[in-house]
């Protein structure tokens, strides 16, 4: 059972969903970062990636690089209304912390039976982006998986140095550090914030879209992935960009390997499991949060 | 100082008037006298219930600041461990509901305990959802306990008297209302133990606690050990209750109290009556679930109603429904007296 191929084709693959995990956990850990609220309805963007990968692929039949960056765009465009409409009026009220949280759960829920009511609550499948699978000595992995763990790491990669080198970055960390000085700078924080809240969301658009052809497409489908980023982000730390991408592959490459010892039933109790003992031994996580 | 929503309730806060709650009591107590259908009855008792869930998990997130994700992990657990051990191990269902309150207390230290550490909201939210969410596996997949997915059935019901030939109170069929007076005394025991909590020092205490820790802490109240009574005292209730439930439908199933939704439903009332009152989860309990019985034939849109609840009690009305038509009722009145809108 435990032969190297089946090591590394496993620590492949935990690589591959760690990428995603990472995803999903930078965007929660950039608007906590800035804003200082977690948006639970994080996991609904996610599934907005899935549904709108499934409609350009199967029901239009669109080609993939075609499909990926206007759902990504859609979902960016549908996340800015959202914060416009949710986020805004919340803010400078008391309460913040409990309001935001009480109202992305709410805009979570609806979104979920949206889409249940009128994209039907089928498991919907959706073909791999690419064909094929490669082969290196005895192992064997799906291109559609090299692909995953490609876009992943270009996309990091880019908005990395798209927050660190960009005029809209600086203004970014700006406010990340201290609202009210960005302010005094002449940085426009709400406009900061809206945009930050459309980018966090296109992140999980991009693992919904690329997640959607190895499990399929359902209203649900967003509530692991945020159950896991929230982990992610408490494991790396809440508001570190590098917690995120690490705590990320630490998930996933875990997750992974316990698929050899353990039933998938009993897989989940791993990662809350690992939550609840960071928070006993180390709530600030990997990279140090400031309050928790 | 942080201010959380319900800081601007300090001064409602006080349950120094008990009239209200003993009004409640009465008119629920008296309403079999003008209800005799038996499906408006048990439609009462479902509102009982939540609102018992609701209150509770108010004293946590209302009155203490602590806000769970997790609550519905103490109903099923109360649900599961008193539907099991009356199935094996054959002890009175009147027992059972204590006993499925004390070991639904007992598990909550732990989270309670590691929960003790975490102060801003978004941590205590992860960390009881987490919780609540491993409960949902365990019960999943220890099949040989639990039987899965397939669930509980045939939970023996509650075991009625017999006195002489013309009195008799039965459980297992016929009227629902035996049923509804035990859960109306359920919800009645939470409520005074709350109440008496409320306005002794432990009021007191979780108040300042939740207006600011290290205030409070430098004021020589024991934090821990009042979070810990909170958690105790809540997850007690709400464990009794779900073994109540689980006596009074007779099948459990994982997701039926395990569940995320339960959990959501158990937030949207109590918002939507006002998180942080005395009456309000009571209020709201009734109000969505007798709404949303009247709306049967929305049943499809049950949870997208419940989400936009939420975001709307959120935007436009953070007090809730009982604060709200206070407030309303005192402008009004203020209108009338000076003859003019303000």
């Amino acid at each position: 059972m435990f032969t190297l191929p089946i090591l590394a084709e496993q620590g492949v693959n935990g690589l591959v969903l760690g990428s995603m995990y990472a995803l999903v956990a930078t965007g929660l850990t950039l608007i906590w970062g800035t804003m200082k609220m977690l948006n639970f309805a994080h996991g609904e963007f996610y599934m907005l990636g899935g549904f709108g990968t499934y409609f350009g692929l199967v029901f239009l039949g669109l080609p993939p690089w075609l499909v990926v960056p206007v759902t990504v765009a859609l979902v960016f465009a549908v996340a800015l209304a959202f914060e416009k409409a949710i986020i805004g009026p919340l803010m400078g009220r008391p309460g913040w912390d409990i309001s935001t949280v009480v109202a992305t759960l709410g805009a979570g829920i609806f979104l979920q039976n949206f889409a249940f009511k009128f994209w039907g609550g089928d498991f919907l499948n959706v073909p791999y982006m690419f064909d094929g699978i490669l082969r290196i000595g005895g192992m064997a992995f799906a291109w559609h998986r090299i692909y995953i763990l490609a876009l992943s790491l270009t996309v990091i990669i880019t908005f990395w140095q798209f927050v660190k080198r960009t005029r809209f970055g600086m203004a970014l960390r700006a406010t990340a550090q201290d609202n009210e000085a960005a302010v005094l700078m002449g940085i426009p924080f709400r406009r900061i914030y809206t945009i930050t809240f459309g980018l966090s969301a296109s992140l999980a658009a991009i693992a919904g879209s690329a997640l959607a052809p190895i499990f399929s497409v359902n209203p649900w489908m967003g509530m692991v992935p945020l159950i896991k980023a929230l982990i992610v982000v408490i494991l790396g730390g809440l508001g570190s960009f590098s917690g995120a991408i690490l705590g990320g592959f630490i998930l996933g490459v875990c997750e992974s390997y316990s698929v050899l010892f353990l039933s998938s039933g009993w897989k989940d109790l791993i990662s809350f499991s690992l939550l609840i003992i960071i928070l006993v031994i180390k709530p600030s996580g990997l990279f140090g949060a400031k309050e928790w | 100082m942080e201010k959380t929503p319900t800081a601007l309730l300090l001064k409602h806060m006080r349950v120094t008037n008990p009239l209200p709650m003993w009004a409640v009591f009465g008119v629920l107590a008296l309403l079999p006298l003008f209800v005799r259908n038996d499906y408006y009855i048990s439609i009462i008792t479902l509102c009982l219930i939540y609102a018992t869930l609701a209150s509770t998990w108010n004293l946590m997130a209302g009155y203490a600041g602590i806000l769970s994700f997790g609550h519905q992990a103490f109903y099923g657990l109360g649900a599961y461990f008193s539907a099991l051990i009356t199935i094996n191990l054959d002890i009175s269902p009147w027992l059972a509901l204590p006993l499925g309150g004390l070991f639904a207390a007992f598990l909550s230290l732990a989270i309670g305990l590691p929960c003790l550490r975490l102060r801003i909201a978004p941590y205590i939210a992860i960390a009881t959802l987490a919780f609540s969410e491993i409960m949902l596996v365990v019960c999943k997949n220890w099949v040989a306990l639990t039987r899965g997915e397939m669930g509980l059935s045939g939970i023996p019901p509650l075991t009625g008297w017999q006195w002489g030939d013309w009195f008799a109170v039965s459980f297992s069929g016929g009227t629902k209302l035996p049923s509804f007076y035990v859960m109306l005394g359920i919800y009645i025991v939470a409520m005074l133990v709350m109440y008496w909590m409320m306005n002794s020092k432990v009021g007191l205490a979780l108040k300042s606690l939740r207006e600011d820790q290290d205030a409070a802490a430098s004021l020589g109240i024991d934090i821990t050990r009042y979070k810990i009574i909170v958690f105790l005292v809540s997850s007690f209730f709400a464990g009794v209750t779900g073994a109540f439930y689980a006596h009074y439908i007779s099948i459990l199933a994982p997701e039926s109290v395990f569940g995320v939704t339960e959990m959501v439903e158990i937030v949207a009332i109590t918002l939507v009556g006002g998180i942080g009152t005395f009456l309000g989860p009571t209020v709201g309990a009734f109000t969505l679930v007798v709404g949303l019985e009247l709306l049967r034939g929305m049943e499809d849109y049950r949870f997208m109603v419940y989400g936009v609840m939420l975001v709307v009690v959120v935007l436009l009305l953070p007090h809730g429904l009982l604060l709200g038509f206070q407030q309303t009722v005192a402008r009004l009145k203020a209108i009338l007296r000076t003859g003019k809108a303000q």
